[in-house]
């Protein structure tokens, strides 16, 4: 207990004693977390952005004008019955009709006397069955039965939201992955800083007999607390930017800012983190 | 206690030890001697295991230069004491609490650590300094500082490279006549300097003198 003790409190000490080199380590922490933060915040609105688009795919079903209604409401039962779809809606004539007219502003019983236009169903899929390869999948099922006269779907609509939605996802990863390598090195090299000024300490640590995890825990210790302070820092920042936006910007941008205490929580954990390898990589070199 | 058999440590050009032969048993007081670059200080390292002969081998007790693991040495550092001519307090820590990091280190008890350091700094003369910075000491006061350090862990054997260089001669020789005190309750000590003048101060040491990494007379 005693020996735990003493280097929670060297940890402790070690952040006042370090003052300039571990107040830069800070802002070092807070400018990695901000980055990250807001790379979290755009990735997060883009993705749910392209979601958005995504949850407007519809599927119709266009049903043979020979069909009875006996034979809709059994086709109607089926579709509801599939797990896949979310909603349906059925459409008669009359109301396709009434669409058309809303749509292109003339009747068309005016112009052809008689409703050309089939009794249609319009599905919503579930979130997962909105891609290319399932709707492919379902379109095909229904296009067997006997009642559907044709299944039409934007297919190049979910090609190309595919490709982009890749594209994004690529660059959220690849940039989050270059924002925490380079977090992690700068946080690394700010420490190592300040644990070069304080050198002389772990040679003479060492010449007493103490154990490398004796002379690192103090260091690794500080630095994790360097990484919660800066965090700390990085979200005041980020707290009060989204404060400013979303009060006084948002007429300009159109833009909420919304982030939940989880996320500032979060952002907490990955400082500590960030000074917790940061500084166990920094002290390795020294010992 | 110390046995170099047939040691040899050329860390660099220039600088090491060749071929060393000789032991030294518990509770001796010995002076190593010898000009600049003799080997005195590369002969103290081997004993600290700061440095390992590439030839022969350095016995400590039970510990074996050619046979111990890394993880091993800071346990043969506990059993050994230094000092060194630039004294390597820790400037931003008081006298207390330099004295007693050898303790934390070693994995004592707040009380024991209590005791200890307050009864080292007394027996060095510094029981009325412990709230004392080093920077706010004279050189004679830290090196007695530097001496406490090494003496409050009980060590079997004291090692001292140049312990006098910064301190004038007065404070040199009472800085030798504390060795000396040590030295009659149990502790071996090893010192190594350049001053012959301290070397008559302690009645029966034995004196090794080197010269170009070999020992050149044992008295």
């Amino acid at each position: 207990m005693t020996i735990l003790w003493f280097l929670f409190k060297e940890g402790f000490k070690g952040l006042l004693r370090s003052k300039y080199s571990g107040a830069f380590s800070i802002i070092i922490i807070a400018i990695s977390i901000i980055m990250i933060g807001f790379g979290y915040i755009i990735a997060r609105d883009t993705l749910f952005m392209v979601e958005n688009i995504r949850s407007q795919f519809d599927v119709d079903i266009f049903i043979l004008s020979t069909a009875g209604s006996d034979e809709i409401i059994a086709f109607d039962k089926k579709l509801r019955q599939m797990n896949e779809i979310e909603r349906v809606i059925y459409i008669s004539p009359e109301t396709a009709a009434k669409k058309f007219k809303q749509e292109f502003g003339e009747d068309i019983l005016d112009i052809l006397d008689y409703n050309p236009l089939p009794p249609s169903f319009t599905i919503s899929l579930k979130p997962i069955y909105r891609n290319l390869m399932s709707v492919e999948a379902i379109a095909n099922i229904l296009q067997r039965d006997s009642v559907v006269d044709e299944v039409k779907y934007r297919k190049n609509f979910l090609i190309i939201l595919e490709k982009y939605q890749r594209i994004i996802l690529a660059c959220v990863l690849i940039v989050f992955a270059v924002l925490t390598l380079i977090s992690i090195i700068l946080t690394s090299n700010s420490i190592k800083m300040t644990i070069f000024a304080r050198r002389d300490i772990i040679s003479t640590m060492k010449l007493i007999g103490a154990t490398n995890r004796f002379v690192k825990t103090p260091f690794v210790i500080e630095g994790t607390l360097e990484g919660g302070l800066g965090a700390l820092l990085a979200s005041l920042i980020i707290y009060g930017i989204i404060y400013v936006q979303n009060t006084y910007l948002q007429s300009f941008f159109d833009y909420t800012l919304n982030v939940s205490y989880q996320y500032y929580i979060a952002l907490l954990l990955l400082g500590s983190f960030l000074g917790w390898v940061g500084s166990r990589q920094a002290i390795r070199r020294f010992l | 206690m110390i046995s170099f058999i047939n040691a040899t440590c050329s860390f660099r050009k220039n600088a090491g030890v060749k071929n060393l032969n000789f032991s030294i048993d518990d509770g001796e007081f010995v002076f190593l001697t010898g000009p600049s670059g003799a080997g005195k200080s590369t002969l103290l390292r081997l004993i600290y295991m700061d440095l390992f002969p590439e030839k022969g081998k350095v016995l400590i007790r039970d510990y074996d230069s050619a046979k111990i693991k890394d993880r091993q040495i800071p346990f043969l550092r506990r059993k050994v004491g230094m000092i060194f001519q630039d004294f390597q307090l820790l400037k931003d820590r008081n006298v207390y609490q330099n004295v007693a990091i050898s303790l934390y280190a070693s994995h004592y008890k707040t009380r024991e650590i209590k005791s200890r350091v307050y009864d080292i700094l007394n027996q060095v003369g510094l029981g009325h300094r412990v709230h004392h910075k080093p920077l706010e000491l004279s050189g004679g006061e830290q090196q007695r500082v530097a001496i406490a350090r090494a003496l409050v862990k009980e060590p079997i054997v004291l090692l001292a490279d140049e312990p006098t260089g910064n301190l004038d001669p007065r404070v040199s020789i009472e800085l030798i006549n504390l060795l000396y005190k040590i030295n009659k309750k149990g502790t071996a000590v090893i010192v190594a300097t350049h001053n012959y003048s301290l070397i008559k101060r302690v009645p029966g040491a034995r004196l090794i003198q080197m010269n170009d990494g070999e020992i050149a007379s044992i008295t």
